[in-house]
C-alpha cells in the first residue's frame, strides 16, 4: 500500500471516531550513504524509513501521535492520539487546520531521479573523488560522509487537503588534515545540492587540501582589534544569518513575543544592502517542494527589503492567530536529516532563505576593508538570536589589512552583536552558495571585534 | 524477535564476512510543550527499525529498514549490508580481527521507582503547567516555555559470535526557559532536570523554585554587562567544566580519531597532560544520568574508563574495531543515534572527577577572575585541541568576591595549556540534566557531562 493510501485510511478512522478535524502526514525516505575514514570508504549504507504523524483534534483539544506502523496498526495510532486529545487542555489559539488550496506545479518538480537512485557504491566513487582531490604527501582525509536522500511525503486533512511532493538532497561533509614537522592544520568542506551530479567532487577535494595546507602557515593571533569587519564565507555567514533572521521573523516567535522584531514591521532593521527572501520554491533549495508539510502551497515571501522588515513567516497555527494566511512555512523536514521527521508536528520555520547577492566580488569587498578578517571556518558559527550576541572561535581565517588578504591566523575569537552589526555598512558579495536551507553569498559584517588568545 | 534475528545471522555463510550483527530498536516517547500557559504540543511518538551490519576486510556495510521484522526482511538486510561491505572492501588495506569478541546472552531491563508509562497524563500535564505558571513572576517575563519528555528504547541484538541481548534505556527530562524583555533588551535563562530514570526524578521538582529561579535569572540578565575579553583566571561551574571535559578531551579520546592519528591526544598514554588535580572519566555504568547504557550499540557492556588520572593520560574510548586495532578490550563506547545511523566511538557520561576544594574557597581565594556558569553550546576540535565552550552568564571576581553579573561569553584556548593551569578543583560533582551529543555535526546520542568547580587560565570572548 502506498503512503497516500495509508494516510487516507488513518484519516478515515480518525473521522469515524469523532475527530472534529484531523491531519495525517506520511513520508517515505530512502537514503544511501558512504563514510570516508582515513582515506578509504569505510562504511556503505542504505536506509528506508516510512512514518506517519497524526494530529487529532476535538474542538480545540489537540493530540499528536506518530509511528512507523511496523509494530502497530493505523487504529492504534488513532487511539493513542484520541487519548491524548481527550485529556489535553483546550488551545484557545487554535483556529483550524489549513483549507485546501490550488497547487499548480507537479509533485516531482524538485525531484532528481539520479540522486534518488544513487546507491552507496555510486556515493563511494564520488566520495573517493574528493579524497583524490585532497590527498597529497602531507594531507589526508580522515573523515567524510556523502549522503543522498529522496523523500516522498503526502498530507491529508479532514478539510480536504490531499496533496504531496517529492524531493531529493545530496549532502557531503569532509575534513582534511595536513601535517608538517609536528605542525597540523585542518580543512573542512561541505557540499549541498538537490542533484548529486551537480557537485564538483574533485574540486571540493582540492579546496579541502588548500584549506588544510594554508592552516600550516597560520600564526596565533595575539592582538585585539575593535571595530573590525569580518568577511564570512557563505558556509559560516549563512548559519548565523539564518539563525538570527529566521528566529526574528518566525510567526511563532512573534506571537509568543520572544522575537526582538515582534513590533518592528515596516521599520529599518538592517542595512539597505540586505534583502532576504524565504523561497519555498527556490530552484536550488533543498527543502523546495510544491507544498509545505501542512499541505499549504509554498511561496516566495520577501522578509527584508533593503533592510526594511516587510513580512514574517507563518505556519497555519500562527497565521490564524493574526487572521493572516499561512506563508507555506509549516515545516517538519530538515535539509540534513529527512528520517524521523514524521515524529513531530509541523512548526513555523524557514524553507530556503535567500539573501539577494550584491554586485561586488569577494575580492572587491576585501579591497574596501581597512582592517578585518576573512573567515572560512568557525568551530561552529552560533549567535544568541534573542540578544544578537555572539563570540565564535575562528578555525580557518586570514587577516585583511588595507584591502589586502594577509596571513592565515588561528586562536582568535570573533565577538559582537549581530543585530547591531547588520544595521551597519554591510557588504554583500555576488557569489551565492547553497548551504543547508540557505542560499547566500559572502557577507562582510562591520562593527565587530577580533580577540586574540 | 530474537529468534528471527538469530536465524538470519546464523544463515549467513560468506567466507568474506568476518563479523556481522543485527540490531532491532523500538522507540517510544512522550512530549509535552507548554508556551505562555498554552499546551503547544502533546504527543506520543513511536518508531521501530532494524539494522544489519557486515564486516569485510576493514570495511563495513549497513542496511536498515522500518518495515515489520520478518525472516525475509532480516535476510534482505544482511544481504544488502554484505553487498555494500564488499563494494567498499576493494579499498580495504587490512582485515580487522574481531575473533576476540566474546558472546554474551543477557537481558537487562532498567529499574525505576515510577514507570512514566504508568503515571497519568493528567499528572504530567499538571507538572508542566505548574512549571510554566511559576515563571510568571514579573511583567518583564514576556515568554515562558516548559517541556516534559520521557523516552524508552528497547533493543535486541544478535551477532555472528553468538551474542543474544535484550535491554532497554529509559530517560526523562524537564526543561524550563524564560524570556525577559525590557525596552530593546532581551535575555533568557533556562533550567534542566533529567536523567536515566523514571518519573520519580521529576516528582522531586519544586515547580515554584525550578520555574521561578529560571525567570529570576532571565530578569537579572537584563542588567548584565558585556563580559571582559582576553586571557584571565576562570572558575567554571560543574556544568562548564563538564562541557570542556566532553567537547575537548572527550571527543579527542574517542579511539576512532586516534587510530587514524587525527586526534591531538594520539600517542599520549603515559604523558602528563594536566596538573595532578585533573582526573577525567567516561562512565556508561553511572546510574541515573543520561548517558547510562547497559550495552553499547555493538552489544559490548558499558564500562568506566579513566581517560586522565592525576594529570597523566591513560586511555581511549573504544568500539570493537578500535579495540581490536589497538590490542585492548572494547570499552562499550560503540554507539549510534538510531537504526538509521552508523556505529562509531562515542562518549557516555564524561566528567572531570572531584577534588578537595570547597566551591566557596575557590572563589574567595581568587583575587581577580571570572566565575562562569551554565552551558550554551560547545564544539570539539579533535585536530587542534582548541576549546569553544559558550556560557550563558558569569560574575566578575574581585578580591575573592563575586561582583558584576556579565552575560553570554565563549571560553577558548588550547586545552593542553588550560589543563596545565588547573590549580583548584571542587569537591562536588554536578552532572548535566541530559543532552544530545553530535559528532562531526550530526549523529546525536544521549550523553551527560559533568564535573566540579575548576579554576584555570583561559581566553574569554564576550558578545
Amino acid at each position: 500500500m502506498n503512503i497516500a493510501d495509508i494516510a487516507d485510511k488513518i484519516l478515515s478512522v480518525s473521522e469515524k471516531s469523532g475527530a472534529t478535524q484531523a491531519e495525517v502526514y506520511a513520508i517515505r525516505v530512502r537514503t544511501a550513504s558512504t563514510y570516508i575514514d582515513d582515506n578509504i570508504p569505510k562504511i556503505g549504507g542504505s536506509m528506508i524509513e516510512t512514518g506517519f504523524g497524526l494530529k487529532y483534534i476535538i474542538g480545540k483539544k489537540i493530540g499528536f501521535s506518530s509511528s512507523t506502523l511496523a509494530q502497530e496498526k493505523p487504529q492504534d495510532l488513532v487511539e493513542r492520539a484520541i487519548s491524548l486529545a481527550r485529556v489535553n487542555n483546550e488551545d484557545e489559539k487554535f483556529v483550524s487546520l489549513p483549507e485546501p488550496k490550488k497547487v499548480s506545479d507537479s509533485a516531482d518538480r524538485f525531484h532528481d531521479s539520479s540522486t534518488a537512485s544513487a546507491d552507496s557504491t555510486i556515493l563511494m566513487e564520488k566520495a573517493m573523488e574528493v579524497v583524490q582531490g585532497a590527498s597529497c604527501d602531507n594531507v589526508t582525509v580522515p573523515n567524510g560522509s556523502l549522503r543522498t536522500s529522496s523523500a516522498t511525503f503526502h498530507i491529508r486533512n479532514s478539510l480536504g487537503v490531499d496533496v504531496g511532493s517529492k524531493g531529493t538532497i545530496a549532502f557531503g561533509f569532509f575534513t582534511a588534515k595536513s601535517e608538517d614537522n609536528g605542525s597540523v592544520g585542518e580543512g573542512v568542506q561541505r557540499c549541498w545540492s538537490r542533484e548529486i551530479n551537480s557537485i564538483d567532487y574533485h574540486g571540493l577535494g582540492q579546496m579541502l587540501k588548500e584549506q588544510a595546507l594554508s592552516m600550516l602557515k597560520a600564526k596565533p593571533f595575539k592582538e585585539k582589534w575593535e571595530d573590525s569587519v569580518a568577511v564570512l564565507a557563505p558556509s559560516e555567514g549563512t548559519e548565523m544569518v539564518y539563525n538570527l533572521i529566521g528566529f526574528a521573523v518566525s510567526g511563532e516567535n512573534v506571537n509568543k513575543r520572544s522575537s526582538p522584531w515582534s513590533d518592528k514591521m515596516g521599520e529599518k532593521v538592517a542595512s539597505e544592502n540586505i534583502t532576504v527572501i524565504d523561497n519555498g520554491l527556490s530552484e536550488r533549495g533543498l527543502l523546495s517542494s510544491i507544498v509545505d508539510d501542512e499541505g499549504v502551497p509554498t511561496q516566495k515571501t520577501t522578509i527584508l527589503e533593503n533592510g526594511i522588515l516587510r513580512s514574517y513567516i507563518f505556519d497555519s497555527y500562527n497565521a490564524n492567530q493574526l487572521e493572516l494566511q499561512s506563508t507555506g512555512n509549516g515545516i517538519r523536514r530538515t535539509a540534513r536529516e529527512l528520517a524521523g521527521r514524521f515524529s513531530s508536528p509541523a512548526v513555523c520555520a524557514g524553507t530556503t532563505m535567500e539573501v539577494r547577492p550584491g554586485t561586488k566580488s569577494v575580492d572587491d569587498i576585501i579591497g574596501e576593508i581597512k582592517q578585518g578578517i576573512y573567515v572560512e571556518h568557525f568551530a561552529w558559527p552560533i549567535v544568541d538570536a534573542m540578544s544578537g550576541n555572539f563570540s565564535n572561535e575562528i578555525r580557518n581565517a586570514r587577516i585583511i589589512e588595507n584591502g589586502e588578504l594577509g596571513n592565515p591566523i588561528k586562536y582568535a575569537l570573533w565577538v559582537g552583536n549581530l543585530y547591531e552589526s547588520i544595521k551597519g555598512s554591510v557588504l554583500v558579495a555576488n557569489n551565492p552558495e547553497i548551504h543547508d536551507k540557505r542560499v547566500m553569498p559572502t557577507i562582510a559584517f562591520p562593527n565587530t571585534e577580533i580577540v586574540g588568545q | 524477535m530474537l529468534e528471527t534475528m538469530t536465524t538470519a545471522i546464523e544463515s549467513l555463510r560468506d567466507k568474506d564476512v568476518s563479523f556481522a550483527d543485527i540490531r532491532h530498536e523500538s522507540h517510544a516517547s512522550t512530549q509535552i510543550n507548554v508556551t505562555n500557559g498554552i499546551i503547544r504540543r502533546f504527543g506520543r511518538a513511536t518508531k521501530s527499525g532494524t539494522v544489519a551490519r557486515a564486516l569485510v576486510g576493514e570495511c563495513w556495510g549497513m542496511s536498515s529498514t522500518s518495515e515489520s521484522l520478518s525472516s525475509n526482511v532480516c535476510k534482505n538486510l544482511v544481504s544488502e549490508a554484505v553487498r555494500s561491505a564488499k563494494a567498499n572492501a576493494r579499498f580495504s588495506r587490512k582485515s580487522l580481527d574481531l575473533s576476540d569478541v566474546q558472546p554474551i546472552e543477557k537481558t537487562v531491563w532498567q529499574k525505576c521507582q515510577l514507570d512514566p508509562a504508568k503515571v497519568s497524563t493528567d499528572e504530567k500535564l499538571e507538572l508542566v503547567m505548574s512549571l510554566d505558571k511559576a515563571q510568571k513572576i514579573d511583567d518583564r517575563i514576556v515568554n515562558t516555555n516548559s517541556v516534559y519528555n520521557d523516552s524508552k528504547i528497547v533493543f535486541q541484538l544478535v551477532n555472528t559470535v553468538g551474542s543474544k541481548l535484550e535491554w532497554d534505556e529509559l530517560r526523562i527530562t524537564s526543561v524550563v526557559q524564560s524570556v525577559a524583555r525590557e525596552g530593546n533588551r532581551m535575555q533568557f535563562d533556562y533550567g534542566v532536570k533529567g536523567g536515566s530514570a523514571g518519573y520519580e526524578l521529576l516528582k522531586s521538582i519544586n515547580p515554584e523554585e525550578f520555574g521561578g529561579n529560571c525567570a529570576k535569572g532571565a530578569i537579572e540578565l537584563l542588567s548584565a554587562e558585556k563580559p571582559p575579553s582576553g586571557s584571565m583566571t576562570v572558575i567554571s561551574d560543574g556544568d562548564i567544566s563538564g562541557l570542556i571535559a566532553h567537547e575537548v578531551c572527550g571527543h579527542a579520546s574517542e579511539a576512532d580519531e586516534v587510530v587514524k592519528k587525527r586526534s591531538f591526544l594520539t600517542d599520549m598514554v603515559g604523558v602528563q597532560v594536566g596538573t595532578d588535580q585533573v582526573t577525567l572519566v567516561d562512565d556508561g555504568t553511572l546510574e541515573g544520568v543520561s548517558g547510562r547504557i547497559p550495552f553499547d550499540s555493538e552489544g559490548t557492556p558499558s564500562s568506566r574508563t579513566i581517560i586522565i588520572k592525576n594529570g597523566v593520560y591513560e586511555g581511549y574510548l573504544h568500539t570493537l574495531e578500535t579495540a581490536s586495532l589497538m590490542g585492548v578490550l572494547p570499552t562499550g563506547n560503540g554507539r549510534s543515534q538510531d537504526y538509521n545511523r552508523r556505529v562509531f566511538a562515542r562518549m557516555t557520561n564524561t566528567f572531570f572527577d572531584s577534588g578537595d576544594w570547597k566551591n566557596e574557597e575557590i572563589i574567595s581565594e581568587t583575587k581577580e577572575g571570572l566565575y562562569v556558569l551554565k552551558t550554551l553550546s560547545g564544539m570539539e576540535d579533535v585536530v587542534g585541541g582548541g576549546v569553544q565552550c559558550s556560557a550563558l552568564k558569569g560574575y566578575i571576581i574581585k578580591n575573592g568576591e563575586l561582583t558584576q553579573l556579565v552575560r553570554s561569553m565563549t571560553l577558548a584556548g588550547k586545552v593542553l595549556d588550560i589543563l596545565k593551569t588547573v590549580d583548584a578543583v571542587g569537591d562536588t560533582l554536578h552532572f548535566s540534566g541530559g543532552g544530545a551529543c553530535g559528532k562531526g555535526e550530526e549523529d546525536f546520542i544521549s550523553v551527560s557531562h559533568g564535573g566540579p568547580h575548576m579554576r584555570a587560565e583561559m581566553v574569554v570572548g564576550g558578545g
